[in-house]
């Protein structure tokens, strides 16, 4: 028998890529679509991404040419318990649209069940099974999640806990931190909110895995940057979509939007208009003298010029004016005694903000700095009754699973699509008949009330009712 | 290590320019620095918000002062400090405890009437009274387990508050770096180093021997030819500091930042006279080496000159810098390992780094009480007990 060509060839995971040792150029050639495999001098072998892994595995046992492929690192999982409410319509939809190729996109709005559509894929897979998380509670929660349902403690990996388990949870910072080491341990990936995947950096947790089988879950697939468009690479194409539309007044309640214009103090108001004036002045100056002159370059020029830094100065001021004017409080106040008895969820614009209301209230805030327990308390504490409202910046902006709460405050805060549409869709958990509603207080007259337009121009908004108070 | 949000770099054509305070142009940073220094010793106990106001209102009347300047000075400084921490997380059970004293007061009214007879001074009284501390008490603890309300422990004393300057300029260019697809250094010395610090950060490396016998190394990361990985940046600007340390270098790092579509270079070298935190690694291995180096080099014997640590075997990632190299006037080379110190470990990796370069020819010089224990068979070994002998060494080479 003659040599084969491809004797001692070896297929190796190293660092998140994946390595072919022992092949010539023309093997290549032969075997592997072009572009695929790069040839790496500085270890004498091929590179490419783990993410490629099922295509070269494909090629390698189709022309059967004896490369070793001792490099997978999953197995296979029996769960003790499987205890999924029956699925809905428009999950075991979802379910079946991915399962076709199990590869791919589920998108569907906040609180139509994501989570179960999810475990319902992680135990027909019943393998090694990787879920990330946006963030520490969302990675907390999902361990929670699966322990509820699967009576299996998930491993977790991040929050300075590093347990890899066959089911594992992390979050997308710690995914791609580790995915070098921990690339071909999971045959089945999970991107909770995956439109953050496309990110420069964070795109490396799904290149770096070798996982044959992936599902993102979003409810906002596209990115103001158009970077979803690498989704497909990464995961897959959309396999379902669900819209907002078709399901509210089925699994979401309908809800009213209410605009509370506030005033600002005559203290705030002569301040405000004082730095509106100065800003308006500079800016009237500059743009005479260069009518290219915009927010850019005055951001530039404010490191060497002492009067841009001040008008860089006077437009923070104004913005912090607005989102801490004290009439917000008293707001605040006659909203909790018209809704005294029922939960209430606060989002704020500002960490401050939202420390400001804790302590005015003496009600519980959500911030990043809270433990694992403190948020736990708070997040039971609301739905059990024993805390009346929660305050929080942009932490619960997504997926965080919140008691079933009816009225919901904005007190500032960022006017975009996606915020609205996942702050809404805490408000919008279904119980009975009763409709959600959600206050916007926005200090009037400001550039406060032109971002609130906007968020309500927003899809997640048609077809709502708007009524000023 | 500062964060992108402190960021300073000016572009100018395709190089970029980290932020820099230069002696010349700032000489007005200096009683700055000594004021910035001054603020934390003396603010012991204070929080560090506080801490960062204070250094805010030194900058408040300077004209030439980005706000991220500022801000890189206050982490600069808050790495020199050691803060409280509460880490049995009082102030999370002091927090549980007052919202759960409050909640069946809710809501707390500015003024009581009928219908809600909550006020907060009565709210105050209440939960002061359920907890047993004061209600000025409870308003200062309740979020100070914040990290912009703890409390300054300790501060490092810098030995000359222009260090504070130096770590700056330093500091910018680490944090330029964190955009860096790859990095490209030109070396004529301090060789061995270089690769230390680099394999030290975890980096990749290419070595390529130039004509004129210096070396010319590129570092990236395994990803980095597939995709353009910007991962890899953190792991150049942890090798910065090392690099400074070294001599007889010049660097290129090609730089993409965010959203640019365009590359960029930033190039520094050893002449920057930016000051490394890392003190250079100048001495010799061991006093054997220094003298058998001083001795031969006082009067060199038929026509070999010494080198330290000039050249690199390298064989895919693996390195190996002999200590010296005999240059004859021919253009003859001959390696020269010294071979003293040692630990099990020790002798094996070396045997072992041997092996794999057994096809080039490495003069050795072991010291007599180890050579029985490593099991190396070359002719080319010069034995020695306090002292390389010059005579021994001329004779080796004298075979070549």
């Amino acid at each position: 028998m003659s040599p084969s060509p491809f004797e001692q060839a070896r297929l190796d995971f190293d660092a998140g890529t994946l390595v072919l040792h022992g092949w010539s150029q023309e093997g290549i050639d032969r075997v592997f679509p072009h572009d695929l495999w790069h040839w790496d001098l500085r270890i004498q072998a091929f590179r490419t991404e783990a993410m490629h892994y099922p295509t070269v595995r494909a090629l390698l046992e189709k022309k059967s040419v004896g490369t070793l492929l001792a490099l997978e690192r999953w197995q296979s999982i029996c769960f003790a318990k499987n205890e999924l409410p029956e699925l809905r319509l428009e999950q075991v939809a979802a379910v079946e649209a991915w399962s076709r190729e199990r590869r791919g996109i589920i998108v569907m709005p906040t609180g139509t069940g994501k989570t179960e559509v999810a475990l319902r894929i992680i135990t027909d897979s019943s393998c090694s099974t990787l879920v990330v998380a946006p963030i520490r509670d969302l990675m907390y929660q999902w361990h929670r999640r699966i322990l509820r349902s699967l009576d299996y403690d998930a491993g977790i990996i991040g929050d300075n806990t590093y347990n890899v388990k066959a089911l594992s949870v992390t979050t997308y910072d710690s995914a791609c931190i580790h995915m070098p080491t921990l690339g071909n341990r999971f045959k089945l990936i999970i991107f909770d909110e995956c439109h953050h995947l496309p990110g420069r950096v964070r795109r490396d947790a799904a290149q770096m895995s070798m996982a044959p089988m992936r599902l993102g879950l979003t409810a906002t697939l596209e990115r103001a940057d158009g970077k979803h468009a690498d989704l497909e690479r990464l995961l897959g194409p959309v396999r379902y979509r669900l819209e907002i539309q078709q399901v509210r007044g089925k699994s979401l309640a309908d809800y009213d939007v209410f605009r509370v214009p506030v005033h600002l103090s005559e203290v705030e108001r002569e301040r405000y208009d004082r730095l509106a004036a100065e800003i308006q002045t500079y800016y009237f100056q500059r743009i005479q003298e260069d009518p290219s002159f915009d927010w850019e370059t005055l951001c530039a020029e404010s490191n060497s010029d002492p009067v841009s830094r001040r008008a860089l100065q006077s437009f923070r001021e104004k913005k912090s004016i607005e989102d801490r004017a004290e009439e917000k409080l008293r707001v605040l106040e006659d909203l909790f005694r018209l809704h005294q008895g029922s939960p209430i969820l606060v989002f704020t614009g500002s960490n401050a903000m939202a420390r400001e209301i804790s302590k005015r209230f003496l009600v519980p805030c959500l911030l990043s700095h809270c433990g694992k327990r403190e948020r736990l308390d708070y997040l039971e504490g609301l739905r059990d009754g024993r805390y009346p409202v929660l305050v929080a910046n942009r932490i619960l902006d997504e997926g965080v699973d919140l008691p079933e709460v009816k009225v919901a405050i904005i007190v500032g805060g960022m006017a975009s699509s996606k915020q609205a549409k996942q702050r809404l869709g805490r408000v919008l958990r279904k119980s009975g008949d009763s409709r959600a509603i959600l206050y916007e207080v926005v200090t009037s007259e400001t550039n406060e009330v032109i971002r609130s337009r906007k968020r309500r121009s927003s899809d997640a908004y048609t077809g709502t009712r708007h009524r000023r108070l | 290590m500062l964060t992108r949000e402190h960021a300073i770099v000016a572009y100018e054509g395709d190089h970029a320019i980290p932020d820099r305070l230069t002696s010349q142009k700032h000489r007005h940073y200096l009683p700055l620095a000594a004021r910035m220094c001054a603020a934390y010793r003396e603010g012991k106990g204070q929080t560090r918000q506080s801490l960062h106001r204070a250094i805010e209102r030194i900058f408040a009347d300077e004209l030439d002062c980005p706000n991220r300047r500022v801000a890189a000075f206050c982490k600069l400084l808050d790495e020199s400090s050691e803060f409280i921490q509460d880490e049995k997380g009082n102030a999370a059970k002091l927090r549980q405890a007052v919202f759960s004293a409050a909640a069946p007061l809710h809501p707390l009214v500015t003024n009581a009437d009928p219908f809600f007879e909550n006020d907060m001074a009565t709210a105050h009284r209440v939960i002061s009274e359920t907890i047993g501390k004061s209600w000025p008490e409870i308003d200062d603890e309740l979020f100070s387990d914040l990290i912009e309300f703890q409390r300054m422990k300790t501060f490092a004393e810098l030995e000359d508050p222009k260090d504070l300057l130096s770590r700056y300029n330093v500091a910018q260019v680490q944090v330029a770096l964190f955009d860096a697809l790859r990095m490209t250094i030109w070396a004529s010395s301090d060789l061995k180093s270089i690769l230390r610090y680099a394999k030290l950060a975890r980096l990749m490396h290419r070595i390529e021997r130039l004509s004129d016998g210096t070396y010319r190394f590129d570092f990236d990361g395994p990803a980095s030819l597939l995709n353009r990985s910007h991962r890899y940046g953190v792991a150049m600007a942890r090798f910065l500091p090392g690099l400074l340390s070294c001599r007889g270098w010049k660097m290129r790092a090609i730089l993409q930042p965010a959203r640019w579509h365009r590359k960029v270079f930033l190039d520094l070298d050893d002449s920057s006279g930016l000051k490394s935190p890392v003190e250079p690694v100048s001495g010799f291995d061991s006093k054997v080496e220094e003298n058998f180096f001083h001795q031969w080099n006082a009067a060199p014997r038929m026509g070999w000159r010494l080198e330290r640590e000039s050249e690199i075997l390298h064989h895919g990632q693996k390195t190996f810098v002999p200590d010296f190299v005999f240059v004859h006037e021919d253009g003859r080379r001959v390696l020269f390992e010294v071979i003293g110190f040692w630990t099990p470990e020790y002798l094996q990796q070396k045997w072992e780094t041997l092996q794999l370069f057994q096809d080039k020819r490495i003069l050795l010089a072991i010291a007599k009480s180890i050579h029985a224990k490593l099991p190396i068979h070359t002719t080319s070994v010069v034995l020695y007990k306090t002292e390389i002998s010059v005579d021994e060494v001329v004779k080796q080479l004298v075979v070549s």
